[in-house]
């Protein structure tokens, strides 16, 4: 016989540990230990019984996987932490005796330097690991590095934040990784595919973050802390695979001058700088004679008028070209039933070809950074800027006949309330040339935009059409490029008509006429305002109808509403399917009948069959009612099937429909709201 | 005080001028003073110079605040008081009028009156002791023993010296005495402050004069001026000595400084002269470590961070990376999901909330929201505002990261299609019952029970009422009836089995009736009926004589029903000991089992008809029988108690299987006509179908109505069909296809509900019977009325 066995000594009691035995039995304080958890990625876990785990009680508590813990002994880091404490202590002792100087030595050369170079490794054991990993530490990056320096927020961090950003920034132009990028109302959302990996960050606008309240920067501290040495460490490893020398020169000086990227000075690694592909990527040398940028200007528009000659005159050349090239080929389905394989998305050297051949100038008013790191990112080698948007442009000369697009986001205003832009006298004599300055005149041959009309050319991959964009017209709305329209999900980007459900915009179209009684329909906020409440009684009513004029079985349409509640209720009523449906079939064969007993009252009366003409409202009911058959008569068969399905099956079942059911109804109303704004639209064109 | 008379004594014993005799001064009060400095000598030095420091010119009669002050000192001035009187006694036998005048001049100077106590003491205590010679021939004074009576030693309370009583002195004013002391002697008047001035005056205090006796040498103490000075330094805590350095240039003695003698006359050792081999070795190291580059030179911190810093990324900590697979129990963070469309700065109209949306969305808590932001539009980019909440966003996700419990779920990434079961199509499930086609009305009470007959032509019905009734089936017309019991309702009903001839049991109370209705058969089927019944008539002559020796009661009485109900058709009546609730066929017709749940060990009853014989087959059954029926095509007889059904096989006469539904009250139960199915209808609402091949347990379990199942029917002529009757009102008609391959398991599907009959008091659907050969079924109601649906 064997021993008995002991409660607590095996399985779920053992894997699992509570946080403060957790910190009891690596001996260190709880901000230590929240530290180590940070740098080392350990995270709590969820028992699958909590009672098992915790002896009974089900008391809300923190678990550790043990075997976690018991790995985070033998952390080197552990140490440092205690001698940290320990020279804490001596600085604490040499501070209380008022040795101002002992303590300040202690602080400099005591305490201990924690470095994470081998916490990298060991968490991410392959580059890809770590590149999967660099959402967060992105977004977190990019946040600090647009932080004002506060107590919380050392400058120093902040420094480091912005120069591994812009780091990475460069690599990303650099190897032309940028492939989407989203203007949200939180901030600017990029995504870049570097070795396969996508990865997807958040930059905030540049305004001051709003940081009070319940915001621990300790925590937010050490995550910087170690996303740094993370993004240290990829960025060398980015660099290195594009031959480029980390870490590039820094600029102080232009950096001062709000040089961000132009701050940089990227260098391609001497052993590859034979190498034509790599010499391609590297930036060019920022250039600082004024000669010598006149220089490049002509030969640069020379290029770029050649380009677009090339480009017009060779246009079925290239078409041609294209189907030997290496890119791959885009399979289409022939068939709508059949399968469609994904295809992988555009190519680096799409991206690199985007606005290519473009020079662009932004105006002040725009963004800068943003759109300089778009626009260099999709191949644009030449971006100038207004002079005081800072340091690094190609051009701060507005007139430059070399632009040939200049990003605007100003209102327009009529040409002639503008006063005459003050033009100084040169001392070389007479009035110097007038310089284009949008909105007072525009160069011709050149595009005005707005810099929406970047984003979108980059998210669709082409170049859109300008005029839509064009300074002071309503933009179009503004996509989300991660979006990908599921079955029964609402689509913004196809016509309403595709994705109505059958019925749907019959429906919707009696309880307008209902509706135009009583309202004033040309006004689209008005109808927005109250179109909630609108389709609310829009459906009730339809319900209504739909009783009434056929007839149908109360029943059916109680176990319908009923249907969330209870079980075995439902199971109970719901098996009545077939009933009503040859309820319904009887009073749809009574309608036929008594279409035909008119007829034949009116062949005895000698009279000729008057064909029912159907007025719009009488078909719109028509359709819907035939599609409501249908809906109900599908609803019907899921019923009787579900009913044979055993229950955990059907709570399975019913976790799937209460999604779907949800997404239904969004789509649903999302779709309403979309029928009625264009309905607003076409009635405000015809007045 | 007595320092100071010391003091004065001293003094005046300095003093080069006479009053006193040499003796005096000898006898012994120089003595006394020296003893006495050697006793206190700390304190009273500390005194002496204290006085002499901090006064110099001595004022005596200011002297008298101090001894009050120093009260320490008088235990010590009484003792010494006490010491000298003693001395004066040991010393002076003779009465010295001189010396006490003398005495007496200078310690009235003091105002003393402790001196002129001594001193008459002195006087009194003369017979104190008596004068002989000692061995050696002096005097020897022996002292007359002390006694130690209270007033013996006087020191506390004066005595009054001067004796003239209370009298104002100044009538003394013209005489040298101003009294008289005890003796009658007369007592001098003290020196006036005249004479004592003329008397300091005339004592010339020489320079230095502290009043103070050297005790090394016991001469007067004189302090030079430069003494007096340094005393007065130190007590101003000055430094006591001109061009005195407190703080002097530290000189180094013992630094090294070579000695030109040695200490040691010994040789130097060897050592001094012979390179360390352990320093060497030691030094050795260190370079072997500089060369190693092990020890790297120091090199002064420079503050220059970002060098450093930059210096952290130069190398690749992936340079030769290997892939490790993660650990089974890790959970990679999930990643944020990339923003919809409603979150963009410029979003489709149809994304913007209206103003119910924004309503209820502020109103909503926080933490309650869907999201924690409202879909914005801005024409343009420059007006889009930033973003309040973005860094508390990302401090959210970072405590997400580090305190949020990882859980895998799975996904549901399930087609929903593919859950549903395959189901045959409805077209295919057809025919079923579906509309009523008749109501069998006329009745009046319940109907308990119904049966088609196995041609399908007739309806028999009874109910509360006691009648039996016959129905054709197709029009619903009664077509005959009979009344069983007057009291008792007509429990059950149920055609015998078998085309050749048509036999109704009926039982009401405990009464089974054995009918052949009259009138409505055809003759021959009537006369075949006739005949089966009446065969038993004359098995049942002939048997009681054989068994007629057991006295036990029979299990059922066998007789004939009496003229009247044997012109309706009424043959043949068993009458057993409790009401029989269920009458059921065997398939050949032969046999006939009921059950009276009240009858404990006669529940089950088995009878045969051709022998008019009734058996009980369970002596004891475990349970309250509920139904029984017979296998359709073994030997095999089911009991359904209140929890089980048990099946027996009747030709070994044992247990073949306890079927356990898991119900807690079966009602009633049917038995496929394949044999291997049961359906169990039970009062806990349930429907319960069994396997019998799979297990004890049901294969499926339909909870389909709300109320209590009353009936369950088999379709018994080759169609898949069964139904079951609820006091909900309502029958329920499923398609039970069974296959034959023992694979496959039996497929329910239901079909229809059928509602029409009304809920009487709780009660709805009593009964239901399958036609035997078309996809009809007979209901009987609660409610009076018997239902066809087809």
């Amino acid at each position: 016989m064997g021993r008995i066995k002991k409660k607590g000594t095996s399985g779920a009691a053992k894997n699992y540990i509570t946080r403060t035995r957790a910190v009891k039995k690596l001996q260190i304080s709880l901000p230590d230990f929240r530290r180590l958890c940070i740098f080392k990625g350990i995270y709590p876990r969820e028992p699958r019984n909590k009672k098992k785990v915790s002896k009974g009680s089900t008391a809300a508590t923190t678990f550790y996987y043990t075997k976690d813990i018991q790995y985070l002994l033998h952390e080197p880091l552990l140490n440092k932490f205690r001698e940290h404490k320990a020279v804490a202590k001596k600085i604490g002792r040499a501070l209380g005796r008022g040795e101002v100087g002992d303590a300040k030595r202690l602080e400099k050369t005591h305490i201990p330097k924690v470095k994470l170079d081998h916490i990298i490794k060991e968490r991410y054991p392959t580059f890809i690991d770590a590149l999967r990993d660099l959402d967060d530490a992105l977004s977190m990056l990019f946040l600090f590095a647009n932080l004002p320096s506060s107590e919380y927020v050392p400058a120093k961090t902040i420094a480091l934040c912005q120069r591994l950003c812009l780091e990475f920034e460069h690599y990303v132009i650099a190897s032309h990784a940028l492939r989407k990028s989203f203007l949200s109302i939180k901030g600017i959302y990029y995504q870049a595919t570097i070795q396969g990996q996508d990865i997807l960050w958040l930059v905030p606008y540049r305004f001051v973050q709003r940081t009070g309240g319940d915001i621990d920067f300790r925590i937010m501290g050490t995550f910087v802390e170690f996303y740094t040495t993370l993004l240290g460490f990829v960025n060398f490893r980015l660099y290195a695979s594009v031959g480029l020398v980390y870490p590039p020169k820094f600029d102080a000086k232009s950096d001062e001058q709000g040089g961000e990227l132009g701050a940089f000075q990227i260098e391609g690694r001497r052993i590859t700088q034979g190498d034509e592909s790599s010499a391609e990527d590297i930036e060019p040398q920022a250039i600082t004679s004024a000669e010598a940028q006149a220089e490049v200007e002509k030969i640069v528009a020379l290029a770029a008028s050649t380009e677009q000659e090339q480009q017009e005159t060779l246009a079925d050349a290239v078409r041609t070209e294209d189907s030997n090239n290496d890119s791959i080929d885009t399979f289409e389905p022939t068939a709508a039933d059949a399968d469609v394989l994904p295809q992988p998305e555009a190519s680096s050297a799409e991206a690199a070809a985007l606005f290519a051949p473009f020079t662009f100038y932004l105006s002040r008013e725009t963004p800068r950074a943003p759109l300089e790191f778009i626009l260099k990112a999709f191949g644009s080698k030449r971006v100038g800027w207004d002079g005081s948007l800072g340091d690094g442009a190609f051009t701060t000369d507005e007139s430059n006949p070399a632009i040939t697009h200049q990003i605007v986001d100003r209102p327009v205003v009529a040409n002639g309330s503008l006063p005459e832009p003050y033009v100084p006298e040169t001392d070389n004599g007479g009035a110097t040339v007038t310089k284009a300055q949008w909105p007072r005149s525009t160069m011709p041959g050149r595009t005005y935009v707005q810099p929406q009309w970047v984003w979108d050319c980059v998210n669709q991959g082409k170049l859109l059409r300008p005029d839509l964009y064009a300074p002071g017209a309503e933009l179009p709305p503004h996509l989300s490029p991660w979006v990908k329209a599921k079955k029964g999900e609402y689509d913004p980007t196809i016509p309403l008509e595709q994705q109505e459900l059958e019925g749907e915009a019959e429906a919707f179209e009696d309880e307008e006429d209902e509706a135009d009684d009583d309202e004033e329909m040309n006004e689209a906020e008005q109808l927005i305002t109250n179109g909630k409440k609108n389709g609310l009684e829009a459906i009730i009513d339809r319900e209504d109808s739909v009783e009434v004029g056929e007839g149908m079985d109360v029943g059916g349409s109680e176990s319908d509403s009923d249907e969330a509640d209870e079980d075995e209720v439902t199971s109970a009523r719901d098996f009545e399917g077939f009933e009503s449906d040859a309820e319904s079939d009887v009073s749809d064969g009574e309608l036929a009948r008594r279409q035909h007993q008119r007829e034949l009252e009116a062949e005895a009366a000698g009279e000729s069959v008057e064909p029912v003409v159907k007025s719009q409202k009488v078909k719109n009911a028509e359709i819907r009612k035939k599609a409501d058959k249908k809906r109900k008569d599908e609803a019907e068969e899921k019923e009787r099937q579900k009913m044979m399905l055993s229950r955990r099956k059907r709570k399975l079942m019913k976790r799937i429909e209460y999604g779907e059911d949800k997404r239904d109804k969004e789509a649903e109303g999302l779709r309403k709201k979309r029928r009625k704004l264009e309905k607003a639209k076409t009635a405000a064109d015809a007045a | 005080m007595a320092i100071i008379t010391r003091k004065r004594k001293a003094a005046t014993r300095e003093v080069p001028v006479d009053n006193f005799s040499d003796e005096e001064l000898a006898d012994g009060l120089l003595e006394g003073i020296l003893s006495h400095s050697e006793d206190e000598s700390g304190e009273s030095q500390n005194e002496d110079e204290e006085e002499s420091i901090g006064s110099s010119d001595i004022e005596g009669l200011s002297d008298e605040d101090e001894e009050d002050i120093d009260s320490d000192e008088i235990p010590s001035d009484s003792e010494e008081a006490v010491r000298k009187q003693i001395r004066d006694l040991s010393t002076s036998d003779k009465p010295l009028k001189k010396k006490t005048s003398g005495l007496t001049h200078e310690q009235d100077l003091n105002g003393d009156a402790e001196a002129n106590d001594h001193l008459d003491s002195d006087d009194d205590d003369r017979p104190n002791y008596t004068v002989t010679t000692d061995a050696n021939g002096n005097t020897r004074y022996i002292y007359k023993e002390i006694d130690p009576v209270y007033d013996s030693d006087e020191s506390d309370a004066p005595e009054t010296t001067n004796t003239i009583g209370n009298i104002p002195l100044k009538y003394y004013d013209n005489y040298p005495h101003i009294g008289y002391d005890i003796n009658g002697k007369k007592i001098m008047r003290p020196a006036k402050g005249e004479a004592l001035d003329a008397l300091l005056d005339s004592i010339d205090l020489p320079k230095g004069w502290t009043g103070l006796t050297d005790p090394a040498t016991g001469k007067p103490l004189q302090l030079s001026e430069e003494e007096l000075d340094v005393l007065r330094r130190v007590t101003r805590n000055e430094i006591h000595e001109d061009g005195y350095d407190p703080y002097p240039e530290m000189i180094t003695y013992f630094s090294g400084k070579e000695e030109i003698m040695p200490l040691s006359a010994a040789p130097e050792p060897k050592r001094r002269f012979v390179p360390s081999k352990h320093e060497a070795k030691r030094v050795m190291k260190i370079v072997k470590a500089i060369r190693e580059g092990r020890i790297q030179p120091y090199k002064e911190p420079t503050g220059d961070e970002e060098q450093e810093e930059e210096q952290q990324f130069s190398y690749d900590v992936w340079a030769d990376e290997t892939p490790r697979p993660e650990h089974s129990m890790h959970i990679a963070a999930p990643k944020l999901p990339p923003p919809g469309y409603d979150q963009s700065y410029h979003p489709p109209a149809e994304y913007l909330p209206d103003k119910a949306e924004i309503a209820a969305w502020e109103e909503e808590d926080e933490e309650d929201r869907e999201r924690e932001y409202l879909p914005r539009n801005h024409e343009a980019l420059r007006k889009v505002p930033g973003y309040d909440r973005f860094v508390k966003e990302r401090f959210e996700r970072s405590l997400d990261l580090y305190l949020a419990p990882r859980v895998r779920r799975n996904k549901l990434n399930i087609d929903p299609e593919s859950l549903l079961p395959k189901l045959p199509n409805p077209d295919e499930l057809k025919p079923f019952p579906s509309t009523c086609a008749a109501i069998f009305r006329g009745q009046e009470g319940r109907v308990r029970s119904v049966s088609i007959d196995s041609r399908g032509i007739y309806v028999a019905s009874g109910g509360d009422d006691g009648y039996a009734r016959i129905w054709e089936i197709l029009t619903g017309r009664q077509v005959w009836n009979v009344k069983l019991s007057d009291e008792d309702a007509v429990d059950s009903v149920s055609w015998r089995p078998g085309k050749d001839a048509a036999v109704l049991a009926a039982a009401a109370g405990e009464t089974i009736y054995l009918i052949v209705p009259f009138t409505i058969l055809t003759p021959d089927v009537e006369q075949a009926g006739r005949d089966l019944l009446d065969a038993g008539w004359g098995y049942a002559a002939t048997k009681p004589q054989t068994s007629g020796a057991i006295t036990k009661e029979p299990p059922a009485k066998w007789s004939r029903p009496g003229t009247k109900l044997e012109n309706k058709g009424v043959l043949v009546q068993a009458t057993v000991r409790s009401t029989i609730k269920v009458v059921n066929w065997h398939r050949r017709g032969d046999y006939f089992a009921t059950v009276s749940p009240r009858g404990q060990s006669s529940s089950v009853a088995i009878h045969t008809v051709s022998k008019h014989l009734t058996q009980l087959p369970f002596r004891r059954l475990k349970g309250l029988a509920q139904s029984a029926q017979f296998h359709p095509s073994k030997p095999i007889f089911f009991v359904a108690t209140r929890n089980t059904i048990r099946s027996y096989d009747l030709a070994k006469q044992e247990l073949v299987k306890i079927i356990q539904p898991g119900a807690k009250w079966i009602s009633s139960f049917d038995v496929h006509p394949g044999g291997d199915n049961l359906i169990v209808g039970t009062y806990d609402k349930r429907l319960l179908w069994h396997d019998l091949d799979l297990s004890n347990k049901p294969y499926k379990t339909l909870r389909y109505h709300q109320e209590a199942i009353r009936a369950v029917a088999y379709h018994q002529g080759g169609l898949p069909l069964f139904a079951d009757a609820s006091d909900d009102g309502s029958l329920q008609i499923f398609h039970g296809k069974v296959v034959g391959d023992l694979m496959e398991n039996a497929t329910i599907v239901p079909l229809k509900v059928l509602r029409g009959h009304q809920v009487k008091s709780r009660l709805g659907v009593m009964d239901v019977q399958w036609h035997p050969r078309e996809p009809w079924c007979v209901s009987a109601g609660a409610d009076g009325t018997l239902r066809l649906w087809n």
